[in-house]
């Protein structure tokens, strides 16, 4: 946390988050003065969910995602808080450079989508091409922007040819220059209806999606691909695609568990917001489940490592992963049947 | 997971803490900052060294005479053949026949400037490739 200026002279106060999307948008909405965590951001926006794409390749490895697609937690939670947001994307990099500028200089922080490789503030070993990473501007410098990136603990600078080259980077998901900020916000908004169909939203996308490939049902197919990966592609294949999926749960900004703990401080907030005992109880079935996610990245690691093969093997990975969907359906059922009865 | 709990292991993010959910004694969710955990450097580690792998046999291979420097520097960012492609408004079979060696010798100046500006190297820099591994990271 810090306190930073900005064009206006008001002063603007960094938190560390755990994922880019959901600080950036609690950012902007903290900014204008409505006081909201990052966790509530995330439930608000339905961001939890579960996904194993097998033919979208990431360097030649399928993409599991703990979270819904980019952008849409923003989208979702702008809608449901009722915040007005201009939202402005562009051919032109150096019209978008400059809309950037006018906007900065009225006093307004910005919210942009990035390509993480370009953000050269970052270690190396974080910087790929990635092109969903939301960050903040809060104002121009020489050569260049001071940024409040949520994922940092503090406010860092940035080139503006970083910053250009990020921000209208080619590839998957591009962001043309993505910018985003608020116009008005409702800051009394109804916080108890917005959390309804947050949950709502997200039980339906964990269990109701007619596809194997999403939700529980996503979980369990990828389970079971764990414990056939062994013997059906090799070990030395089977292990990279063991680390991407570790990968993606623990290292790109989820807080832990992939977003399993931030979903259970949303679930405890919520409880709190509603005085329901049930969703406090959902909140630490919500804990004990991100820890089984925990040990399974601890046995992949080891199956990595290759400590006491007999003891880790892939079908104990995939068991593990197998628990975890269970329970998260379990879960899933009870928390749309408790929503129900909760009064907005 | 505790706020005890929190891995504390490593220091490989060169300084940078993240942010992580854990219980505090309460049982109340609070944001920990942690320095990364062993296991997720497992996890990376493996796909960093494969990448610093594939990098190095590139070089090599430059170095040779199989592939061009383009393929290199293509490599260094991360890029693919399609990423190069769009992000220079070259077509891919242009981009995929501009590493081999004897193509990539002939270009125009004019299209080595567009690679050089996507990539974010000097037109000089686009033509060499470093001769040891450890230079030009």
């Amino acid at each position: 946390m810090g306190s930073e200026m900005r064009a206006s002279g008001k002063p603007f106060i960094h938190h560390h988050s755990a994922h880019c999307e959901t600080g950036v948008t609690a950012g902007l909405f903290r900014d204008k003065g409505l006081e909201i965590s990052e966790p509530m951001i995330f439930g608000i926006g339905s961001g939890i969910f579960f996904g194993h794409l097998p033919f979208v390749k990431f360097v030649g490895l399928p993409i599991s995602t703990y979270r819904s697609r980019p952008g849409e937690i923003f989208r979702k939670t702008a809608r449901r808080l009722e915040g007005e947001f201009i939202t402005q994307r562009f051919r032109n990099a150096q019209k978008g450079m400059e809309e950037l500028r006018r906007v900065l200089k009225t006093g307004q922080i910005v919210g942009l989508t990035t390509n993480i490789y370009w953000l050269s503030y970052f270690p190396n070993r974080f910087r790929f091409q990635f092109n969903g990473h939301n960050i903040i501007i809060l104002h121009e410098i020489e050569n260049g922007f001071r940024v409040s990136d949520p994922v940092l603990d503090h406010p860092v600078d940035c080139l503006t040819e970083d910053l250009e080259r990020a921000r209208f980077a080619k590839g998957p998901l591009e962001p043309h220059g993505f910018m985003y900020y608020p116009k008005s916000i409702n800051l009394h908004p109804d916080l108890r209806t917005a959390c309804i169909k947050g949950i709502k939203d997200a039980c339906k996308a964990m269990l109701k999606i007619p596809l194997p490939i999403f939700g529980v049902r996503g979980i369990r197919y990828l389970a079971e691909k764990t414990i056939k990966s062994g013997e059906k592609v090799g070990f030395v294949e089977a292990c990279r695609q063991l680390a991407n999926i570790v990968r993606m749960q623990e290292e790109v900004g989820t807080g832990g568990a992939g977003f399993r703990y931030m979903y259970a401080a949303f679930l405890e907030e919520a409880a709190e917001l509603f005085g329901s005992s049930e969703l406090a109880d959902l909140s630490k079935e919500m804990t004990a489940i991100g820890d089984i996610w925990r040990e399974f990245a601890v046995v992949s690691a080891r199956i990595i490592k290759q400590r006491d093969p007999s003891e880790n093997t892939f079908a104990k990975a995939g068991g593990l992963m197998m628990i975890c969907a269970g329970r998260e359906e379990q879960l899933f059922k009870d928390l749309n049947h408790v929503v129900r009865k909760l009064k907005a | 997971m505790k706020v005890k709990e929190v891995p504390q292991d490593i220091t490989y993010y060169e300084g940078v803490k993240r942010a992580c959910y854990a219980l505090n004694d309460a049982g109340k969710y609070v944001i920990v900052t942690s320095t990364g955990w062993s296991t997720e450097e497992v996890a990376n580690g493996l796909a960093v060294t494969e990448l610093a792998l594939r990098f190095e046999e590139t070089r090599k291979a430059v170095l040779a005479g199989v592939k061009s420097p383009l393929c290199y520097h293509m490599e260094r960012r991360q890029m693919n053949l399609k990423i190069l492609a769009s992000t220079t408004g070259i077509a891919t079979f242009r981009v995929k026949r501009h590493c081999h060696p004897e193509i990539f010798s002939k270009l125009k100046p004019s299209i080595l400037d567009r690679y050089a500006k996507a990539l974010a190297v000097t037109p000089e820099e686009l033509k060499t490739v470093p001769k040891s591994s450890k230079e030009g990271k």
